[in-house]
């Protein structure tokens, strides 16, 4: 058997090992490559951030622990930007899975905001300035009566709290207080959002999706029912990076862990290590297929 | 008798919904919202009861029959029931135990360690493996063999270094042009796809809503 054909013919555990290594090998040692922000993201980012102080951001947490490592860093950067730039904060999941996940995020950046707080008015606070409503099914009931009052449909939150006696209720009551809803997911939900939230109370929503999905939304994103998009780990690389520089101008330059940028050297690694399979594999081919003629 | 009154509830409740999406008024709106917000929910709760019911059947059937693999239904239906009971003995909080005390020393079987420290890893595994195996497929079906697959093979190059920040450094335009693929021709494609699928689910819809289509019923198709 030629060297070709032995390429051709290659055992899969050969292909797993190395890509095992070329993901491995640059979490261990990343590169560091800027990203840039790619227009569906600046879109989003632009949004959220020139939206009036008293309209809130809502996060819809519907993906599980297995797309974590594309999702739970745009969550984490949302809420970033959310609480540097003084909006309220609302966050739901559709997903009994996404509880821990979006409790998880919330906890880690409400700690990164209270660690360099000096008083009250610069703290991050349960109740105040975000909360938590948890999750409540079926979908269509939460995404329609959203719109009508939202207490009516989480009357306690994650926490037990009533969300009645909470004071970021008095400003967040329906969707008409909500400056944008983004749903992060790895399944259909962005498009319930849009059919039961979108269509029917004209609230913005965005979308922070995998990688593999993202075709699935882009006639949603040109149609301009969402106003933004977040596609895969490069989204979630590219908002850091504007998150970043936003709270470099706001004085904010805190140095804070970028889960979606270090992941993007494995990443391209990983791309690079496939692409290389792809042209040996069809240089063999041609090869073979010559000397066959 | 047994198949009209189910018939007759789909009939009401699908129009009605149909109708409600239409019409704002008062005496059709609040109808709509008792429906949506309480009805709805204990139907939800029921398909809940019916869900659990099936898996247990479905393994305790394999478990009998011995059919292939099948030691991994007891792996199923144990940590079914050992995640039911910490769920609902053990109390939601760590910090307030329920019925049940979850830790045992230092070691700690509350149901938030469980998502944390099985579910979430196992869950994250089971994703990260597909990524082997995309790369083992790509390695073997994307072969220039024709016109069409060579352009697939073209595509996938781009879209592979625009998905990272390395293409913009092999060319300044590759990003912008992986993101024309996706806005243009993606979008062309999907959107006559999602007329063509938004139009069987209306069809569908109308098929069960009117009682043509009676396969949910069970035991038989059309009518």
């Amino acid at each position: 058997m030629s060297l070709w054909q032995r390429l051709l013919n290659i055992d899969r555990r050969w292909i797993y090992a190395v890509l095992a290594l070329v993901v491995i090998g640059p979490l261990l040692f990343p590169f560091s490559i800027k990203p840039k922000p790619s227009p569906p993201v600046e879109r989003l980012f632009n949004y959220i951030d020139t939206m009036p102080v008293d309209k809130a951001l809502v996060i819809s947490v519907d993906f599980t622990p297995d797309t974590q490592a594309e999702l739970l860093p745009m969550v984490i950067a949302m809420l970033r930007h959310a609480f540097a730039t003084g909006h309220k904060v609302g966050v739901l999941t559709m997903d009994v899975y996404g509880l821990g996940l979006a409790r998880d995020a919330l906890a880690q950046v409400s700690a990164e905001f209270n660690a360099h707080a000096t008083s009250h008015d610069d703290s991050v606070i349960n109740g105040e300035d975000y909360v938590f409503w948890g999750w409540t099914t079926p979908l269509v009931t939460v995404m329609l009566g959203m719109g009508e009052r939202i207490t009516k449909v989480f009357p306690i939150d994650y926490y037990g709290n009533r969300t009645e006696s909470l004071p970021i209720t008095r400003e967040l009551r329906n969707y008409e207080d909500v400056g944008i809803l983004v749903t992060c997911a790895a399944s259909a939900i962005p498009r319930s959002w849009i059919n039961y939230a979108q269509v029917q109370f004209d609230v913005k929503v965005g979308c922070g999706i995998t990688a593999v999905s993202a075709a699935d939304f882009y006639p949603y994103l040109n149609s301009g029912q969402f106003t933004g998009m977040l596609a895969g780990m490069r989204g979630a690389a590219e908002y850091e990076e504007m998150v970043e520089t936003k709270m470099i101008e706001l004085g904010k330059n805190w140095r804070l862990r970028r889960k979606g940028t270090e992941a993007m050297s494995s990443q391209t690694a990983a791309h690079m290590a496939i692409m290389f399979f792809i042209i040996a594999g069809n240089i063999a081919f041609i090869v073979t297929r010559r000397k066959k003629r | 008798m047994q198949r009209r009154i189910p018939l007759l509830l789909v009939l009401v409740v699908g129009l009605f919904g149909a109708i409600a999406a239409f019409i704002p008024h008062r005496a059709i709106r609040t109808p709509d919202e008792i429906l949506r917000n309480d009805v709805l929910r204990i139907l939800t709760a029921f398909s809940l009861v019916l869900g659990v019911g099936s898996i247990v059947r479905h393994h305790i059937i394999r478990i009998t029959r011995r059919v292939e693999h099948w030691p991994f239904s007891w792996v199923t239906l144990i940590a079914l029931a050992i995640t039911a009971v910490i769920g609902v003995l053990g109390g939601i909080d760590p910090a307030k135990p329920g019925l049940l005390a979850t830790k045992v020393g230092s070691f700690s079987f509350h149901i938030d360690n469980v998502y944390r420290y099985i579910m979430s890893p196992l869950a994250a595994t089971m994703f990260s493996m597909l990524a082997f195996f995309m790369a083992s497929a790509a390695y073997r079906a994307f072969r220039a063999r024709n016109l069409e697959s060579t352009l697939l093979l073209l595509a996938a190059f781009v879209m592979m270094l625009g998905a990272v920040p390395l293409g913009r450094i092999i060319h300044p335009r590759l990003p912008a042009f992986a993101e024309w693929v996706l806005s243009v021709p993606n979008t062309a494609s999907k959107r006559g796809i999602l007329f063509g699928v938004e139009l069987g689910i209306l069809a569908t819809s109308l098929k069960i809503i009117l009682g043509i289509e009676r396969g949910w019923l069970g035991g038989g198709g059309s009518r």
